[in-house]
């Protein structure tokens, strides 16, 4: 809200400087936004918060003023005086959607001169909407004067030229479906229902709140006026200026709502004005239909209310003038309470903690001390916290960067990876970025698109993880939100395979990682998997398909891994308990096995495992190469190592061949290999 | 002597005589104690080596491999020992003339290859340890909320612009082909609805904060994306005032910014809260917006079953992404979100 220092002086006095103008009425909840000089004249640049229209017109931003100093607050006093005929003889009004204009007041002057409205009008109006406009320039006398009192009160007003007027009957009406109207832009907008129009007997001559029409636009030639002040609901106001991408001051102010009281006022005043200024006559009496708004009802405020909220003292007298000074009426007290009724203009204030507020911002935030001692009490680090930030430890040592990324995706992403839901995702009517509605369901193709993006800025290595939510639709009222660790890579598998393995280590976590094959479409043909702990999908990883890759323009192998962190979360131990170390050396021996190649390195360590008793501290594997010659097809050899170790004494080289004997028969006898001699 | 020994007795012996061996060779101030540490160790005839050497036909016949193996290798660590004492000693004599100009310490070192946090998640971590140190725990809250908790709890009646359906994330399920509109469930326009789900089950007193994924339709440019991070912070016991607010804020800003700064409260508006004020801290003589507090609405204490004559309490909330980029410099919102690696390895 632009309000003009010199256009302030008709209402209070201005003996301060602007700097502490600005910065009290900053304290007080208009805040400074900025000044700029307009001709002789100061624009102030106020924000006003949406609980605040009376502070949309110069006469409210005057009341804090007077309040705020304590200065005297003058207003005018409209009473133009009707000599014409009785309006009810030529024109008939009627609201046939109260819902969305619960008051209407029109009054009618015949006879007026348009011309150029003064020059000190001119220069006000130039203050408050040049800064905005700098194209900005005065209309005419009877325009100028009823957008001067809209920016004085914050009531809007429109005036009509009343021989355009179809008939003699104007009525306040829902806007019919596709109806189209002519506004005075002179473009045509097809309206909605739901919106609000004042209509002739022909057609709509105003989009009610919004807009006027541009047949019935005040022009050199117009001669008579119909005056119209009223009331617009909010949501009516708001869906047509948001429908049709047409805000203007008028429609900032309804849907902010209008003080029901001063709409009549406004309407005098804006008579008062045309009167003086454009001459003419005003018919007598006045047609106001609607009804008008309930009288505010009284509010009682317990004086022990502003230390038990705020924390300081304020005397009753100053609660008293400040309430006061505010408009409030009828004030009552007592020795524990103040019991006022609020002014028209302030619906805001209905309970006791809405004057607390009003007490406290006049009296002075910065009254309220910010050295109080605050008692100390614990408060604990959650386990999925202390987790959370072990998985980002072991992410950045593994090189890691971590990536953060949309929470809503391209639906055409969804099928990219299907392995923790096949439901429908959760879609948005509301696109949050370009074609991106839906919400994921695996951050996979996030991290692809993460990927593609550095690729195309040319980043040589791209190592990224991710732990955020998925959105999984279920049965429940709410949808199952998943904390989801999702890493994507350049390297191989068995690097993803072996951070996921430090990452269940550094968790404590015991029992053992499992996988089994996953035929996903998202990962090369045999080469994906799906990883389990304790019998539960921890979640899936392998190397990203040709196919993926094209889709998302990838020209480097990328490998993926999405774990389900909520699993680890449950496995992990945060405080692990010690076990005594022994004071032993270790023997190793290392073994040589030819193998069928479908014996799996899971099946081979179980075996050797179980066989090697209770000095078997680890098996190690090494590695795998084939002599298909000598082996035979289909073989492979796999060379690993035992580590053994007693608590109570040195083993001796004996007892590990011995050891070594038993694991070698064990896997010769249940998965046919030999050891190689 | 024993008949047999132990491969890991004789291990042992050969490791110890190495450590004595360097530390010797080390220690030797002169050429003299040099050469008489040399016969210690590797005289011909009585040196240790030699007669650890006369100690491996006792290894049984299995282990001689690798005793053998151990044994040479450590021959070769002492000698290794000495030449380098040596060096040491003849440098010393002739100070400069001998440096090694191929040995170039300029050259750049092996550098490791750590990963870098996200710099909103480094700031989330801040706030979270200031705050746990505060006495305030993190609760956490579902992304998709219902009305209610979004809303309706929070004093935000149904005609609100703020539940205006292109001000928020409305979602519905893909049904049979097109959108089943819903209009109960959203994307959360802000984290306080963890406050009303924490209130709903918790009897005061109340000490959390709350953080993560907001999300409002706004196109995105330097300074909005349509998704952010908030933290909200909330406090509910008996007699808790605005004093209390402003001195836990002005603590929150003094550990933030690492030295003690004053709080300002300028009044402003939310549904949620009333009074409600927006905060600004003093840094370096200007007032800087921090965010918005206030004390509860009596209408949301009432929401979640509390008695608001018995009980107060105070919220406030700011942007994680405004701190973080005014502490870094940075200029433009979106990059937090191209995860463009050249970003990310600046913080």
């Amino acid at each position: 809200m632009l309000v003009s220092w010199n256009w302030l002086k008709n209402y209070v006095a201005l003996d301060m400087e602007v700097s502490e103008l600005e910065n009290r009425l900053a304290m007080a909840g208009l805040n400074h936004e900025g000044t700029e000089s307009v001709g002789d004249d100061l624009a102030i640049d106020l924000e006003v918060t949406s609980n605040r229209p009376d502070c949309l017109g110069h006469i409210g931003v005057a009341r804090e003023i007077s309040v705020l100093w304590n200065q005297a607050l003058n207003l005018p006093d409209p009473q133009p005086s009707a000599n014409g005929p009785s309006i009810h003889d030529s024109l008939k009004i009627r609201i046939d959607a109260p819902e969305l204009c619960s008051r209407y007041i029109g009054r009618i002057i015949r006879g007026v001169k348009i011309g150029p409205s003064p020059q000190w009008m001119q220069d006000q109006l130039a203050t408050v909407f040049r800064p905005l406009n700098k194209d900005w320039k005065p209309v005419n006398n009877v325009v100028d004067i009823s957008n001067y009192v809209l920016m004085e009160t914050g009531q809007p007003l429109h005036t009509f030229d009343l021989k355009e007027l179809f008939g003699n009957e104007v009525v306040v009406r829902e806007a019919n479906d596709k109806e189209v109207f002519q506004a005075i832009d002179h473009k045509l907008y097809k309206l909605e229902t739901g919106m609000c129009v004042v209509a002739d007997k022909e057609s709509a001559i105003a989009l009610g709140g919004v807009m006027g029409g541009a047949e019935t636009e005040v022009s050199d030639k117009t001669t008579d006026l119909l005056v119209e002040a009223a009331q617009f609901a909010p949501l009516a106001v708001r869906r047509a200026a948001r429908g049709l991408n047409l805000h203007s001051p008028s429609s900032h102010r309804f849907e902010r709502g209008v003080d029901p009281e001063r709409i009549d006022w406004a309407s005098r005043r804006c008579c008062e004005l045309i009167l003086e200024i454009a001459g003419g006559e005003l018919d007598q009496e006045v047609i106001d239909v609607g009804s008008p708004a309930a009288s505010p009802e009284p509010v009682v405020l317990p004086l022990a209310d502003l230390k038990r909220i705020l924390g300081i003292e304020i005397p009753a007298q100053e609660v008293e003038r400040i309430l006061l000074a505010l408009g409030n009426e009828s004030l009552q007290s007592t020795s524990e309470t103040v019991t006022v009724t609020p002014p028209s203009w302030r619906p805001d204030l209905t309970r006791s903690i809405d004057l607390v507020e009003e007490v406290a911002r006049i009296h002075g935030y910065d009254q309220i001390p910010e050295d109080v001692g605050v008692p100390m009490v614990p408060s604990h680090r959650t386990n999925a916290d202390r987790i959370q930030s072990q998985v980002r430890q072991v992410m950045t040592a593994a090189g890691f960067d971590e990536a953060i990324t949309a929470s809503m995706v391209p639906t055409d992403w969804t099928s990219v990876f299907t392995g923790w839901t096949s439901d429908a995702p959760l879609l948005s009517d509301t696109p949050m970025l370009k074609g991106a509605d839906t919400l994921r369901t695996s951050l996979v193709p996030s991290l692809l698109e993460a990927r593609r993006i550095n690729q195309s800025l040319s980043n040589p290595v791209v190592e990224l993880f991710e732990t955020a939510k998925i959105y999984l639709p279920g049965s429940e009222a709410l949808p199952t939100e998943q904390w989801t660790l999702t890493v994507s890579s350049g390297k191989s598998f068995f690097h993803l395979k072996g951070l996921i393995e430090t990452l269940i280590e550094t968790l404590k976590i015991t029992d053992s990682l499992q996988v089994t094959p996953c035929d996903a479409a998202l990962f090369t043909k045999g080469q994906g998997v799906q990883l389990e702990l304790a019998g539960q999908t921890l979640g899936f990883m392998g190397d990203v398909s040709a196919e993926t890759l094209k889709q998302f323009s990838l020209r480097s192998a990328t490998s993926l891994l999405e774990v389900n962190l909520q699993i680890l979360l449950k496995a992990a131990c945060l405080v692990p308990q010690f076990v005594e170390t022994s004071a032993y050396p270790v023997i190793t021996r290392d073994l040589n096995i030819i193998l069928q190649d479908a014996v799996r390195w899971a099946q081979l360590s179980e075996v050797v495992n179980q066989a090697g008793g209770q000095f078997l501290e680890s098996v190690q594997y090494q590695e795998t190469y084939r002599d298909p010659q000598r082996d035979g097809e289909g073989t492979k050899r796999i060379l690993f190592s035992l580590t053994l170790r007693s608590h109570e004494r040195t083993l001796t080289g004996e007892e590990a061949d011995q050891i070594r004997d038993d694991v070698v028969q064990a896997i010769t006898a249940q998965l046919d290999g030999q050891l190689l001699a | 002597m024993q008949v047999s020994m132990d491969l890991t007795q004789f291990l042992q012996q050969l490791d110890e005589l190495t450590a004595n061996a360097v530390s010797t060779f080390e220690a030797a101030p002169d050429q003299e104690a040099l050469e008489q540490a040399r016969i210690e160790f590797l005289g011909a005839k009585k040196g240790q080596l030699k007669a650890t050497q006369k100690l491996f036909g006792a290894v049984g016949k299995e282990d001689r491999p690798t005793a053998g193996q151990r044994f040479n290798e450590t021959k070769q660590a002492i000698e290794a020992a000495l030449e380098q004492a040596q060096q040491r000693l003849q440098a010393g004599s002739d100070s400069g003339s001998q440096e090694d100009q191929q040995f170039d310490p300029t050259l750049p070192g092996e550098a490791l290859q750590l990963g870098h946090l996200h710099p909103i998640t480094q700031t989330i971590e801040e706030l979270k340890d200031i705050m746990g140190r505060l006495g305030f725990s993190v609760a956490d809250g579902p992304e998709i909320e219902d009305v209610w908790h979004n809303f309706e709890a929070l004093n935000i009646p149904a005609a609100h612009p703020a539940r205006d359906p292109i001000d928020n994330f409305y979602l519905g399920v893909a049904a049979a082909g097109a959108a089943k509109k819903s209009n109960e469930l959203l994307l959360r326009s802000q984290t306080s609805t963890v406050q009303i789900r924490v209130m709903e089950n918790t009897e005061p007193p109340i000490r959390i904060i709350s953080l993560g994924r907001v999300y409002r339709p706004d196109t995105a440019d330097a300074t909005h994306y349509p998704m952010f991070h908030q933290m909200e912070g909330l406090l509910v016991d008996h007699q808790v005032t605005m004093a209390d607010l402003k001195s836990v804020l002005r603590l929150f800003a003094s550990s933030y910014l690492g030295e003690d700064v004053h709080i300002r409260f300028r009044p402003s508006f939310f549904p949620f809260t009333e009074p409600s004020v927006e905060v600004d801290y003093l840094w370096n003589d200007q007032w800087i917006e921090f965010g918005g507090a206030g004390m509860v609405d009596p209408n949301v204490l009432t929401a979640v079953g509390y008695d608001p004559s018995q009980v107060t309490g105070f919220a406030f909330g700011l942007g994680v992404e405004r701190l973080c980029m005014r502490r870094h410099g940075i200029t433009d919102i979106r990059e937090f979100y191209k995860n463009d690696i050249r970003f990310l390895h600046q913080f």
